[in-house]
C-alpha cells in the first residue's frame, strides 16, 4: 500500500468533484453524538436511560402542534409499555432538520400533564359557573350535530361559526366547513398576522414571505426569528448557517430580544417607526442609483402608477425614475433619526449593508412592528419594497413569495366555495382587510349584527388571547347571543370556562394532520400522527379510531369532524354526507388511512416513487419518516414563460396583462393563490408581457410586483397605495402628556401563548411577565426593579411588577402577552395560572388574585416541587380593539401612563370599564372606510384577494339595504 | 495530506456523499448506518476526551485541551474539536499550511497517537469488515508519520495528566469502576462489547446500560470472577501495547505500563474478594450518567 498514492488518489478525486461544482465532504453539520439513531433501526432502537439502564424503543415520528412550524419530532415509544418516553427532532424533516426548540421535546410534559381534560365535559350550571358533567363522544355529537343541522335546514348558515387559532394543518377544517355550505371559518389572524400579510399581499398576490435566509448576505429582520415566530426554528438555524459564513444580521425591535444580542446590527426604534427607516434605506438606494434597474423596470407596475398619479408625465421608465427619487427624497436619515431615536450614521451603515446584499437580501416582518401601529401594514410593505429595488425577490439568498415554497396536496373531496357570506367574519366596513375581524366578533353581536347558534373555539382562547377580554366574556355567557359553545381543547384555558361543551383533542402525538410551510426555496410536506397507534400498527395490531390508543377518551380532529358531518346528514339529504364517504367500501364513512392513503398515493408526486423503492405504500413511507421533500430548488416562477398550451385565444391588455381561454390546467398542489379577475370576455389571466415575451409574473391585477396598488386607490386609499410610512397611534404626537407607548406583543422564547401552560419544563423556565421599563424613566416615576407599578390604559389598568432594564428604548415599556394565566375555581392549568376572583357591577369589571401557583400533590411527583407562584398578569383585558382600517389588524401598541402602585393595588388587579371599550370600538370603527361608501364595482371586497373559504363570487355583492 | 481528511470523513456516519470518498481510498464495500452506530455511538466512542480524560467521558479538561491547540493555531474550536473527524482534519489542514514541524508534531504526538494506537487495536479487534480496513490504513498512514516526525523525550501531557487507577480499598467502588473505564488509567479500552463478552464468559447476566452500569452489574454478582477476567484483558491490553509499530513505541511503552499496574491492582483485588466480602459497597449513583459512554 503507497500511502503517497492514495493520498493523490483522493485528491484528485476532491478536486474532481469541486470542478464539477459538487461538494466533496459533506461537511460537518450532522456529526457525531448528535447523529441520530439510523432509520433503519428505527423499528427497535436501544436506548439508553438517566440510569444507564438500556430500553427498546420504537422511533415513530410526528409533528410538534406547539406553533406553527411544524417542526418534525421523534417520538420513543417504549416497545414494552407502549407509552411515549421522550421526543426529539426527526432527521428527516426537511424544514427542522432534526432541531427543535424547548418546546418540541416538552410534548412529554403535556401528554402526562396532570390537569389535562381527558373526557367529553358539558357544563351543569351556568355557563362559565364552573360546574361540569362528563358526557358520552356520542351525546355530545347528536346534541351539536342536531343543532348544527337545524340552522342549515332553517337557511341559518352563518350561526354556525369555527374559530380557530394557529391551525396547525393545511385547509382539512375549512373544507369541512365547506362541505357544510357555511362561511363560518373565523381565524385569530387579525390579532396576529394580517398586518403583515397586507404589506406582502398589496405587493405581490401572496401574503406572506419566504426569505431563502440560508444563502443571503444580508438578512432583515423585523421580528424576534431566532426566538420566537412562524417558524423560527426552521429559519433560525439557516439564518445562524448564513451568519457562520460570513452575513450579517440587522434586527429592528425596540427591545433587546434574544435575536438582537446576535444581530451585527441591533437598531432600536422607537414603535411605529420603522417604516421611516425602511424608506430611508430606500432613498439612499434609489438616490445613489443601488438598485437593480432593469428588474424594476421589468417587473414594477411603474407604468400603471404613472398613468394614474402622473397622467401628464412622459410614460417612459426614466420618467418613473425621477418621480421615484423625488417620492422619497425627504426620507432622509435625518428624518429617520427624528421619528426612530435611531443615529443617521448608524442608518447609513445599514443602508451601506443593505446595498451590499444585491440579490441576496433576505428579509422578514410577520408581527412585530407590523402586528403593532396603525398602518402597521405598511412595516411590511416598506420592507418588501427594499427586496423589490435589489431584485432579491425569489433568488438565492432572497424572499421568495410563500405559495411557491409551499404544497398543498389535493385531498380526496373538495367541496365547493359556500355560496353565503358571513357579515359577523367579513363585514363591510373591512373590505381589504386580509383576514376575518374576529376579534370585533363580541361587539358585532352586542349590536345585534347576528348570533351564533354553534361556536367552536379551536385550540384557541380569545377571553385571554384576544384585546378585550370582558367584552368576550359578556357575550359567551350571553346565550341569546350565543347558543351553544363548544370548545375544542386538549387543556383548559380561559375561554373553555365559558363553554357548554369541553371536547378534550389530541397533543402533537396524538391526532393526523398534514403541513407544508416555506421555510427555504423547496416543498414539502410534513405528516402528524398519533404515534402510539402507528406503533401499535407496526406491531400487529388493527387501530380504527384514534380514541383506541389515546389516553381516557381523548380524541383527535379528523376523525371528529368526519364524524360530526356524517351525523349532521346523516342520510346525505343535506349533500354534506358525500364529503365524508369513503371512495373504497361506498355508503361508509371515509376513515382517516383512507383519507391520508389517497392523498398520499395520488396528490404527492415523487412520493409513489420514492416509497417504492423502499418497499413501502405512500402512506407507510409517510407513517415510517413523517415527512417528504417534494422539490427543491424552485426559483424565480414569476420570470417562466407560459407554455403554448395555456396560450388560447389570448388576448393582451394595454398594460402587457395577458389572458387565456385555455383552461386552468389541474394541479395537484391546491395551495391557495390569489385570483385576479378575467378579461371582460371572460378570459383568465395567465400571465404577463415582458419584453416581448409572455412570462408568468404574480398573481396580482397587473401581473406585476405592484408598487402602486390599484386595489388600495380604487378602494379608497389612494394615499396609502405605494409604500409609506403612515403615522401610527403611539406616534409621540398622538400620545397626550404622560402616556408613553406600551409594546406587549413579544413572547417569552419558551412558552407559546395558551399552548404550553401544561409544559412543567417549560413553566420553570418561564412563567411571569414583568414591565420592561428603563432606568431613567423608572427613576423618575421612583421604581426599582419588583416594585408594584399601575399602568393604565383607554379602558382601565393592571398592576404589574417593574424590571428595570437597560434592554428597552427610554420611554417605552413593554410587557409580555404571554403570560397571565388564571382560572375561576380548581379547573385549570394548576401550575401555570393564579386563580382569580372576578366582579362585575354594570360595565366595571375587576379581576383579583387570590393566590398563585403552589405545589399541589398529583400523578406527578414534580408538581410538588413546584416553587413559583407568579404567573404574571392579563394585560391583554386591559386593551381596547384597534383595528386598522384597512388591514383588520388589531393594533396592539398601547398608549399607556405608568406610574407607580397606589395603596391597595395589589398584584394581578385589573380594572375595566367595558363602556369605555364600546367607545374606543366605536372610535376605531369610525376609522373605516367602508365597501357602502367606497366599493368602485358594487362589491364587498376586491375578489383577487385570498380570502379563507372564499365564497362563491355572487356573495360578494353587497346586499341592498332596503329603504324604510 | 487529503488522505487524512478523507479518513476522517468516514468517522462521520454513512452516506451517498461519502461513497465516492471510500472508493477513492480502495475501501471496498459500503458500511450502513447501524454498522457505523454499533462501532461508533454504542463502543468505540471516538473521542479523545473519552479516552484520555480520567472520567472517561466526554469533554472535561481532556477536549479542553484539545479545543486550547485549536485557538493556539487561531482558529475557532468547533463544537467537538476532540473527534476524531475534527483531529484528522486539522492535521491534514495543519500540514498544508506549512506550519513548522513543531507544530505538525505537537499535534501528532499529544493529541492523536497518545490515544489512536490503542483505539485502533480494539477497532481492528471489533468492527465490521469496512471499518476494519478503514482501521488498518488510518493505523498505516500514522505510523508513517510518527516515523517521519518521531517523538522527543517528553510523555505527552496528555497521558502525563490522566491519573493512576484508582485503588476501591482506599477510594471506593465508584472511583475504580470510572478509572477501570478511563483508557488511558487503566491501560485498557473497554468497551460495552467487551462487557458484554465478558458476560457471556463469566457466565452472569448481562444487565444492558452504559458501560459503568453494566461493569458495577457484573461486578455486583460475581467480583472475583470479574476482577479476573478485566486483570486477564489488562495483560492481554498490555502484551498488544507492546507489540504496536515500532514507531509508536513512546506511546506504546506508557499504555503497557499502565495495563500492567491495572492487572497486578486487579489480581490482588480478585484475591482478596474471593476471600474477603468483596468490594467496597457502592456509592449510590445520586448523579445520572451521560446517555452514552
Amino acid at each position: 500500500m503507497n500511502l503517497d498514492a492514495l493520498d493523490r488518489r483522493v485528491s484528485a478525486a476532491k478536486r474532481e468533484t469541486l470542478a464539477r461544482g459538487e461538494t466533496f465532504y459533506p461537511g460537518a453539520s450532522r456529526i457525531h453524538l448528535a447523529a441520530f439513531p439510523p432509520k433503519e433501526r428505527w423499528d427497535d432502537w436501544v436506548d439508553v436511560g438517566p440510569k444507564g439502564d438500556e430500553r427498546r424503543t420504537m422511533l415513530v415520528p410526528t409533528t410538534c402542534f406547539n406553533c406553527e412550524s411544524a417542526c418534525g419530532l421523534l417520538a420513543y415509544v417504549d416497545r414494552e409499555t407502549l407509552q411515549v418516553r421522550k421526543f426529539e427532532g426527526n432527521p428527516e424533516h426537511p424544514g427542522s432538520r432534526g432541531r427543535n426548540c424547548a418546546k418540541g421535546p416538552a410534548t412529554l410534559n403535556q401528554l402526562t400533564d396532570p390537569d389535562r381534560i381527558l373526557a367529553p365535559l358539558r357544563r351543569a350550571g351556568r355557563r362559565g359557573e364552573g360546574a361540569w358533567e362528563q358526557v358520552s363522544w356520542d351525546e355530545a355529537l347528536d346534541d351539536i350535530a342536531s343543532r348544527i343541522r337545524a340552522a342549515i335546514s332553517e337557511e341559518r348558515r352563518n350561526e354556525v361559526m369555527y374559530h380557530v387559532g394557529r391551525p396547525g394543518e393545511d385547509g382539512f377544517t375549512e373544507r369541512v366547513l365547506a362541505a357544510w355550505g357555511v362561511d363560518g371559518h373565523n381565524s385569530h389572524t387579525n390579532i396576529c398576522s394580517a398586518g403583515g400579510r397586507s404589506g406582502y399581499a398589496f405587493w405581490m398576490g401572496l401574503d406572506r414571505p419566504s426569505p431563502d435566509h440560508a444563502n443571503a448576505d444580508v438578512i432583515l429582520l423585523i421580528s424576534a426569528h431566532l426566538e420566537s415566530g412562524h417558524y423560527f426554528n426552521p429559519h433560525a438555524q439557516r439564518v445562524m448557517d448564513a451568519k457562520q459564513r460570513g452575513a450579517k444580521l440587522v434586527v429592528l425591535d425596540t427591545r433587546l430580544s434574544n435575536t438582537a444580542t446576535h444581530a451585527d446590527h441591533w437598531l432600536s426604534p422607537y414603535p411605529g417607526s420603522e417604516p421611516s427607516i425602511l424608506l430611508a434605506i430606500a432613498n439612499e438606494l434609489i438616490r445613489s442609483g443601488r438598485y437593480d434597474r432593469e428588474f424594476v423596470r421589468r417587473w414594477w407596475n411603474w407604468r400603471e402608477y404613472l398613468e394614474h398619479e402622473h397622467p401628464d408625465a412622459e410614460p417612459t421608465f426614466e420618467e418613473f425614475e425621477r418621480v421615484l427619487r423625488d417620492l422619497y427624497a425627504s426620507y432622509t436619515f435625518e428624518h429617520a433619526e427624528r421619528e426612530s431615536g435611531v443615529a443617521a450614521e448608524t442608518l447609513r451603515e445599514v443602508a451601506e449593508l443593505v446595498a451590499s446584499a444585491g440579490t441576496r437580501l433576505a428579509t422578514h416582518n410577520w408581527r412585530s412592528a407590523a402586528a403593532g401601529n396603525l398602518g402597521g401594514w405598511q412595516v411590511a410593505r416598506c420592507l418588501f419594497l427594499l427586496n423589490a429595488l435589489l431584485g432579491a425577490i425569489a433568488t438565492e439568498g432572497g424572499t421568495f413569495p410563500n405559495a411557491w415554497n409551499k404544497f398543498v396536496p389535493k385531498p380526496i373531496h373538495t367541496p365547493p366555495h359556500p355560496e353565503s357570506w358571513n357579515e359577523l367574519t367579513w363585514p363591510a366596513e373591512y373590505p381589504l382587510a386580509m383576514f376575518e375581524l374576529s376579534f370585533l366578533l363580541p361587539h358585532f353581536l352586542r349590536e345585534g349584527r347576528g348570533r351564533l347558534e354553534v361556536y367552536f373555539t379551536r385550540v384557541y382562547n380569545p377571553v385571554w388571547t384576544n384585546p378585550d377580554g370582558f367584552a368576550w366574556i359578556e357575550a359567551l355567557t350571553d346565550e341569546s347571543l350565543v347558543g351553544l359553545h363548544v370548545a375544542l381543547t386538549p387543556t383548559w384555558n380561559e375561554t373553555a370556562f365559558f363553554a357548554d361543551y369541553v371536547l378534550p383533542m389530541g397533543l402533537g402525538s396524538e391526532r393526523h394532520d398534514l403541513h407544508s410551510y416555506e421555510q427555504y426555496d423547496g416543498q414539502w410536506l410534513g405528516f402528524r400522527q398519533p404515534v402510539l397507534r402507528t406503533a401499535r400498527e407496526r406491531l400487529g395490531e388493527t387501530v380504527r379510531d384514534t380514541r383506541e390508543v389515546n389516553p381516557g377518551e381523548v380524541w383527535e380532529e379528523n376523525e371528529f369532524w368526519m364524524e360530526l358531518s356524517w351525523r349532521i346528514d346523516p342520510d346525505g339529504s343535506l349533500g354534506i354526507r358525500r364529503f365524508f364517504e369513503s371512495r373504497e367500501r361506498p355508503g361508509e364513512r371515509l376513515t382517516v388511512d383512507e383519507y391520508y392513503r389517497y392523498l398520499f398515493e395520488s396528490s404527492v408526486p415523487g412520493l409513489p416513487e420514492r416509497a417504492a423503492a423502499e418497499g413501502l405504500s405512500p402512506l407507510e413511507f409517510m407513517r415510517r419518516y413523517g415527512s417528504f421533500e417534494i422539490a427543491r430548488g424552485i426559483g424565480p416562477v414569476f420570470a417562466q414563460p407560459v407554455p403554448p398550451e395555456e396560450l388560447e385565444d389570448v388576448h393582451e391588455n394595454e398594460r402587457g396583462r395577458v389572458y387565456t381561454r385555455a383552461a386552468k390546467p389541474d394541479s395537484l398542489n391546491i395551495v391557495p393563490q390569489p385570483s385576479p379577475d378575467p378579461d371582460e370576455e371572460g378570459r383568465r389571466p395567465v400571465g404577463v408581457v415582458v419584453d416581448g415575451e409572455i412570462l408568468r409574473g404574480f398573481p396580482t391585477p397587473s401581473g406585476l410586483l405592484e408598487f402602486y396598488s390599484t386595489t388600495l386607490a380604487d378602494w379608497g386609499w389612494p394615499e396609502l397605495a405605494i409604500p409609506a410610512a403612515p403615522r401610527s397611534h403611539v406616534h409621540p404626537d398622538e400620545l397626550e402628556d404622560g402616556q408613553t407607548a406600551l409594546i406587549s406583543t413579544f413572547r417569552l422564547p419558551v412558552q407559546i401563548h395558551t399552548r404550553s401552560a401544561n409544559a412543567k419544563w417549560l413553566d420553570e423556565i418561564a412563567h411571569t411577565n414583568p414591565l420592561w421599563i428603563h432606568p431613567s424613566h423608572a427613576e423618575r416615576i421612583g421604581v426599582s426593579t419588583g416594585d408594584l407599578v399601575r399602568v393604565e390604559t383607554e379602558i382601565g389598568h393592571f398592576v404589574v411588577k417593574a424590571w428595570v432594564t437597560e434592554g428597552i428604548r427610554p420611554g417605552v415599556v413593554a410587557c409580555s402577552h404571554h403570560m397571565g394565566r388564571w382560572k375561576l375555581g380548581e379547573a385549570g392549568q394548576r401550575q401555570a395560572m393564579a386563580t382569580v376572583a372576578l366582579d362585575h357591577e354594570d360595565d366595571r369589571w375587576t379581576m383579583r388574585r387570590k393566590r398563585g401557583v403552589e405545589p399541589f400533590e398529583s400523578s406527578d411527583p414534580d408538581t410538588l416541587r413546584i416553587w413559583w407562584s407568579d404567573v404574571g398578569v392579563h394585560q391583554n383585558l386591559t386593551f381596547p380593539v384597534q383595528p386598522d382600517p384597512i388591514s383588520g389588524q388589531h393594533c396592539w401598541h398601547q398608549a399607556v401612563r405608568v406610574r407607580k402602585a397606589e395603596p391597595g393595588d395589589a398584584y394581578g388587579t385589573i380594572v375595566v370599564d367595558t363602556a369605555r371599550a364600546r367607545a374606543a370600538y366605536e372610535r376605531w370603527l369610525g376609522l373605516a372606510r367602508p365597501a357602502e361608501t367606497h366599493s368602485p364595482d358594487g362589491t364587498r371586497r376586491p375578489y383577487w384577494l385570498l380570502r379563507p373559504l372564499k365564497p362563491a363570487r355572487d356573495a360578494y355583492r353587497l346586499a341592498r339595504k332596503s329603504a324604510g | 495530506m487529503e488522505l487524512f481528511r478523507a479518513l476522517g470523513a468516514l468517522a462521520e456516519p454513512p452516506s451517498e456523499e461519502l461513497g465516492p470518498i471510500a472508493q477513492a481510498l480502495g475501501l471496498g464495500g459500503r458500511p450502513t448506518s447501524a454498522e457505523h452506530a454499533e462501532l461508533f455511538q454504542l463502543n468505540l466512542y471516538p473521542y479523545a476526551s473519552v479516552h484520555l480524560g480520567d472520567e472517561g467521558m466526554l469533554g472535561g479538561e481532556a477536549r479542553d485541551r484539545v479545543a486550547g491547540f485549536w485557538r493556539a493555531l487561531g482558529l475557532t474550536p468547533p463544537p467537538e474539536p476532540d473527534h476524531l473527524t475534527s483531529l484528522l482534519g486539522l492535521y491534514a489542514t495543519v500540514v498544508e499550511s506549512g506550519a513548522p514541524g513543531e507544530v505538525r508534531r505537537a499535534l501528532l504526538w499529544e493529541h492523536l497517537l497518545p490515544w489512536l494506537p490503542a483505539w485502533l487495536e480494539k477497532a481492528k479487534e471489533i468492527a465490521p469488515p469496512f471499518y476494519r480496513d478503514w482501521a488498518e490504513l488510518l493505523e498505516a498512514a500514522l505510523v508513517a508519520e510518527a516515523e517521519k516526525l518521531p517523538a522527543d523525550e517528553l510523555i505527552p501531557l496528555q497521558l502525563r495528566q490522566s491519573s493512576p487507577l484508582a485503588d476501591p480499598r482506599r477510594e471506593g467502588l465508584e472511583p475504580f469502576v470510572t478509572s477501570l473505564l478511563a483508557s488511558a488509567r487503566s491501560g485498557m479500552v473497554l468497551v460495552r462489547a467487551d462487557l458484554a463478552r465478558a458476560g457471556r464468559e463469566l457466565g452472569l447476566g448481562l444487565r444492558l446500560g452504559e458501560r459503568r452500569f453494566v461493569l458495577r452489574a457484573l461486578l455486583g454478582q460475581d467480583a472475583p470472577g470479574t476482577l479476573r477476567w478485566l486483570a486477564r484483558e489488562a495483560t492481554l491490553s498490555s502484551a498488544r501495547h507492546r507489540r504496536l509499530a515500532p514507531a509508536f513505541r513512546p506511546v506504546g511503552q506508557i499504555w503497557a505500563d499502565r495495563a500492567d499496574r491495572a492487572a497486578a491492582l486487579l489480581e490482588e483485588l480478585a484475591e482478596t474478594a474471593a476471600t474477603e466480602s468483596s468490594l467496597p459497597e457502592a456509592e449510590p449513583d445520586s448523579e445520572p450518567s451521560p446517555a452514552v459512554c
